[in-house]
């Protein structure tokens, strides 16, 4: 086995890390860094439970093998809510009712932070298609769909007071 | 277990290594779902993510993408707006940033859609392996010991159509893909109906000499296909609907 050193900055964290050989950026995160908003679901990509910002992008985390990533920025779920506050995303989807167990949560906002970043007042097809790799199987997606656009639409009159 | 990634930085140096076996990984969107479960022992990773064949050249008509490249790169370059299509009609917004196009050729129907489209465009698929190098079709096998390079094809002359049957609107594997380029030469392109993209050159023949046989030419797609039954369709259903999306793409109509 040959392990490797790797560096990363995570939520503006520079970390280092000893993976072993094919361990993912999602066990890194969880099992290295102790950061286990990212969660392990389906190991195939296929539920976006792990979705994490990789350079500002959203990417499944389970399928990057960390050690071709070194010297990478992340940003999980944890590094969202500034100085403690809840960030325009999250708190519509609290006030919005749009987590039930939760699972798909983490995952759900990471994916909605890179939609709004690059397109701050998204229609709702775009809405639909930015989460399409994401599955949540308790809310039947709309309250979902709803709290992105309530956040959107909060960040929009945020921007316009500050 | 896994015993080493290997980070190379050159297609020749990729090459050199998978003399001694491994896997190349690309996005990781086939390979690490393999990894993660055990599921298929894998011993060495060979990633291609430094090893330099990524961006997106286009030069008078020529079009030519490394094949690192992410299916989200093209779909956001602004010379390839005729392929957005396709790219949107592949899995999630989160695999489309890691998938890329070298690794799209590989991935057996009923996915691969940019390989589909790839064909309907007659793209050159360059390869190197550590003693030769050559350039082959989109629908000829690549082997074990070669990396894909580099795609190239010309943009379209003719009118570009492209159609993707699925269970819905998005993230989904093909029911029936149909990509074609329709000028003075006609090609057609059908994905989710053989093990490999395939060409309906029964169908290209008759628009060819009949430009107006649109249905004539849609029944004559089936000619040649291979439909197997999987999660998303029966063989049965897709030998059904292929002439309507066949008809539909040509037509340019929903």
């Amino acid at each position: 086995m040959a392990s490797r050193i790797v560096s990363l900055t995570v939520n503006d964290r520079e970390e280092e890390l000893i993976a072993r050989p094919g361990a993912s950026l999602l066990s890194a995160l969880r099992d290295n860094l102790g950061l286990t908003a990212a969660k392990r679901g389906c190991a195939q990509g296929a539920c976006g439970s792990c979705t994490v910002l990789l350079d500002e992008r959203p990417v499944p985390a389970c399928l990057v093998p960390v050690e071709t990533v070194d010297s990478a920025s992340v940003r999980t779920l944890e590094g969202v809510a500034a100085d403690g506050e809840l960030d325009e995303v999250q708190q519509a989807f609290l006030e919005d009712f749009a987590t039930q167990c939760g699972f798909c949560t983490a995952g759900m906002i990471m994916t909605a932070e890179a939609l709004l970043a690059g397109n701050p007042d998204p229609t709702r097809d775009e809405v639909v298609e930015a989460i399409s790799g994401n599955v949540c199987r308790c809310t039947g997606y709309e309250p979902i769909v709803a709290a992105i656009l309530d956040a959107a639409e909060r960040r929009r009159a945020a921007r316009r007071t500050a | 277990m896994l015993s080493k990634v290997h980070l190379p930085s050159s297609a020749a140096e990729a090459a050199d290594l998978l003399r001694g076996g491994g896997w190349l990984v690309g996005g990781g969107t086939v390979v690490m779902p393999k990894v993660n479960t055990g599921a298929v022992p894998v011993d060495d990773l060979i990633s291609l993510r430094h090893a330099g064949l990524g961006g997106i050249r286009i030069e008078q008509d020529t079009v030519r993408i490394g094949a690192a490249t992410t299916l989200a790169e093209v779909g956001q370059h602004d010379g390839l707006g005729f392929l957005h299509p396709a790219i949107r009609s592949i899995a999630s917004p989160p695999v489309r940033n890691l998938a890329t196009v070298g690794g799209n050729l590989l991935v057996p129907q009923p996915h691969g859609d940019l390989a589909v489209a790839l064909l309907a465009l007659d793209a050159r698929v360059d390869v190197v392996s550590a003693d030769s190098t050559r350039t082959v079709s989109v629908c000829d096998p690549v082997h074990a010991d070669e990396v894909i390079t580099e795609v190239r094809f010309a943009l379209p002359k003719g009118a570009w159509r492209y159609r993707k049957a699925m269970r819905r609107k998005h993230n989904s594997a093909s029911i029936v893909t149909v990509a074609a380029v329709v000028g003075d030469e006609v090609r057609i392109a059908l994905g989710g109906v053989a093990p490999r993209p395939i060409r309906a050159h029964a169908a290209e023949r008759i628009l060819e000499t009949t430009p107006g046989a649109v249905t004539e030419a849609a029944e004559a797609a089936r000619e040649g296909i291979e439909p197997v039954d999987d999660a998303y369709a029966s063989a049965w259903y897709r030998t059904r609907v292929l002439p309507v999306h066949v008809r539909r793409a040509l037509l340019g109509t929903d």
